[in-house]
């Protein structure tokens, strides 16, 4: 017998992760227009920030999520602003940003190990448990699902009613035109890429408290995370919105019908896969289509 | 034990690090093997049969090692390369191998099998080494394999103990100081079934070590299996899967993992709700490390029991090894130090026998002086596999006493030796 209230429960979880992970590199790969590797650093630094603020400063688990963002937005704004701006100024292509963004994420990842080594950290905080009908639910993924709720709902707001977020999907779609039209492109470029980060850091920090904490977190879920990108078409946050619940719901269903099958639940992300290959070989712009945005990836 | 898959970005980093690490530990010239273990009639008669030095050893004989220092073994890794250590360290004190000092050569392999074959190489290509103790995983083991048959180079594995070793590569250099699960799962399935569960659920992970366990204990368990579930450690997100034990109506949950993934795994399997069932699980979670996780810990205390291999209870071998343990390193020693330990001893005696620094020479004399060793986990004999012909396991539990657990052992299989 399954619980499939469990299972669309637990893809929310997975879903929700996936979400945050995925909207600072979709927005990022739509505005400068290459993959940022080390995205996955941003999460494991927001992860060790927090790590720091909860654990090493006992200032509670609360606050470490403020800091994780904070300190996530420092770090894309340097990284913007002493590596990627750079290099694009003087015309690197989209390979020279991409090898950068590895370099980078390298340093930084290497950074932390040195800091606070390899071994696995782990957050003392406990959930409390408890039962909705017969669904099994944690405070800590309810504030998962939560915290990427309420960053939708945000940045729906931010990138309809505001000027800042109307810029953002105007030097996206078609950066020239944004640029004759009086937009600061660069400054959005930077805002965006602080916005990106911070919610890595945030989600880098979810992945950690439900797991442990290692310098190669954020490479454990890039994968799934630009599987949303690409699923949700680049640089479409409502695309990504969709892909990553989508991403979240194969996953789970997935392991419910490799144990059926008797396969290995190793598989699950190649449930996910496939679903991202058909989109590439039907609909190769994503669902961001539906929304008027995304970009083909190259 | 195995590996879980490669994590493929790491292994630059890694690369980097292998070049820089050149171990180098050499000792004083001396007469013959010896050790305070040692001493007891068997090995004196192994000893005495061995035959008289000749010039044909090299000045300095090298050992190498191949352990996870890092990766998902690597708390495991950095304890059990302490008992190659103490080998080699005893012998060197007691005059090397027939005069020659030993060298000891440590490589990592990030529990990754294919760095393990990497390092491997380096140290066959580079430092011409024909013995070498380790890897630790089974999966890291077979990933080497096929090379050590080709270049003729011995590889004694304290603590792979995946069946398809023997099945793989029957008859040939690789060989191991620790029993094979086919030997663990069946302990796993009589326990459970001495316990009455008669609705199984079984939870392993996706490499030869699990696999190897889950195969061996269905053969006994039968029918009784109503669920079974090969998982990724690195996903880390086991909610479903747990959720599917949950709702399969078992009893029981014959599971095995590693540290990292298996305090995941238990922590999640707390915050689901399945402490209420009995778990069973294999040596791989076995180690106060899983502690660290304070709901780990809890769930353990609560809801699991498990095997571990061990040397037969009360031997003096044993003893003697864990005092020059404690006394070389402050702490006991840890699961498989002892293994690794009487892996180096075998090895130094081989090379003695064959009294030639020369794989092929080295392979037969290990079989033979198996016969006459008895280390600090107790008689040592291989089959013409490589195997060993007995293995003895510990039952232990988890206790909470004044908030503080602890693994307390609860029996042994067999019951008796």
């Amino acid at each position: 017998m399954i619980n499939w209230g469990q299972v669309l429960f637990n893809s929310a979880v997975t879903g929700s992760l996936y979400l945050l992970a995925a909207v600072g590199l979709t927005l990022t790969y739509g505005l400068s227009k290459f993959p940022n590797f080390a995205h996955a650093e941003f999460m494991a630094f927001g992860a060790y920030a927090g790590y720091v603020v909860a654990e090493e400063l006992h200032l509670g688990f609360q606050l470490s999520f403020l800091v994780a963002f904070l300190a996530t937005a420092v770090l894309g704004a340097a990284s913007y602003l002493l590596v990627f701006r750079p290099l694009s100024r003087r015309g690197a292509s989209i390979i020279h940003l991409m090898v950068a963004s590895i370099g980078l994420g390298f340093f930084v990842r290497h950074a932390l190990q040195q800091i606070w080594g390899g071994a696995p950290l782990t957050f003392t905080v406990s959930w409390s448990c408890f039962d909705v009908g017969p669904v099994r639910i944690t405070t800590l993924w309810l504030s998962l699902i939560g915290a990427a709720l309420l960053m939708s709902v945000v940045m729906h707001l931010i990138l309809t009613k505001t000027k800042v977020g109307k810029a953002i999907r105007a030097s996206s779609s078609n950066p020239e035109l944004a640029l004759a039209s009086g937009i600061d492109v660069e400054k959005i470029a930077l805002i965006t890429w602080m916005v990106g980060a911070a919610l890595a850091g945030v989600g880098g920090l979810f992945r950690a408290a439900d797991t442990r904490l290692v310098p190669l977190l954020g490479w454990e879920i890039l994968l799934p995370a630009f599987a949303v990108v690409i699923l949700g078409g680049i640089g479409s946050f409502y695309g990504a919105l969709i892909a990553a619940y989508i991403l979240g719901l194969a996953e789970n269903l997935g392991v419910v019908l490799l144990v059926s099958l008797k396969l290995s639940t190793d598989y699950r992300l190649a449930i996910a896969f496939l679903i991202l290959i058909l989109t590439l070989i039907f609909k190769p712009s994503g669902f961001g289509k539906l929304f008027g945005e995304g970009i083909k990836p190259v | 034990m195995t590996t879980p898959p490669p994590k493929g970005i790491k292994t630059l980093a890694i690369w980097i690090v292998v070049i820089l690490i050149v171990a180098a530990v050499a000792g004083v010239g001396g007469y013959y093997i010896g050790h305070s273990i040692g001493y007891d009639e068997g090995y004196k008669k192994g000893y005495e049969t061995a035959k008289p030095a000749g010039p044909v050893l090299p000045e300095k004989i090298k050992i190498g090692s191949l352990m996870a220092l890092s990766g998902f073994l690597g708390p495991m890794g950095q304890k059990i390369k302490l008992g190659v250590e103490l080998a080699v360290k005893e012998i060197n004190e007691h005059g090397g191998i027939n005069g020659r000092p030993v060298e000891l050569i440590m490589e990592d392999t990030g529990t990754n099998p294919t760095q393990a074959l990497e390092a491997f190489k380096k140290l066959v290509e580079v430092d011409g080494v024909q013995v070498v103790i380790g890897p630790m995983a089974s999966g890291e083991v077979m990933a080497i394999g096929d090379y050590a048959n080709e270049r003729h180079v011995v590889v004694i594995s304290p603590s792979a103990t995946s069946p398809e070793i023997t099945t793989k590569f029957p008859d040939d250099y690789l060989f191991r100081t620790v029993g094979s699960d086919a030997l663990q799962g069946k302990a796993l399935a009589e326990i459970m079934l001495e316990k009455g569960f008669n609705k199984i659920a079984i939870l392993v992970l996706n490499n030869a070590y699990g696999i190897g366990i889950e195969e061996k204990a269905k053969e006994v368990l039968g029918d009784k299996v109503i669920l079974t579930i090969r998982y990724d450690p690195t996903k880390m997100d086991f909610r479903t899967e747990l959720d599917q034990i949950k709702n399969s109506g078992a009893d029981a949950v014959l599971y095995v993992g590693y540290y990292e993934d298996g305090r995941v795994m238990f922590r999640q399997a707390l915050e689901m709700g399945l402490d209420n069932i009995q778990w069973v699980a294999a040596e791989g979670v076995y180690g106060e490390s899983m502690f660290e996780v304070e709901e780990a810990a809890e769930f353990m205390s609560r809801a699991v029991m498990g095997t571990r291999p061990i040397a037969p209870t009360g031997i003096r071998g044993y003893q003697v090894f864990s005092e020059a343990f404690q006394k070389e390193f402050g702490e006991p020693p840890s699961m498989y130090a002892d293994t690794a330990y009487d892996a180096t001893m075998l090895a130094a005696l081989a090379i003695a026998y064959a009294g030639e620094y020369n794989g092929t020479k080295i392979k037969d004399a290990l079989t033979y002086v198996s016969q006459f060793y008895v280390g600090a986990t107790g008689e040592k004999v291989f089959d013409k596999n490589g195997d060993q012909l007995t293995q003895f396991y510990e039952i232990w539990k988890v206790e909470k006493v004044n908030g503080e657990y602890k693994f307390v052992a609860i029996g042994t299989w067999p019951k008796t030796l």
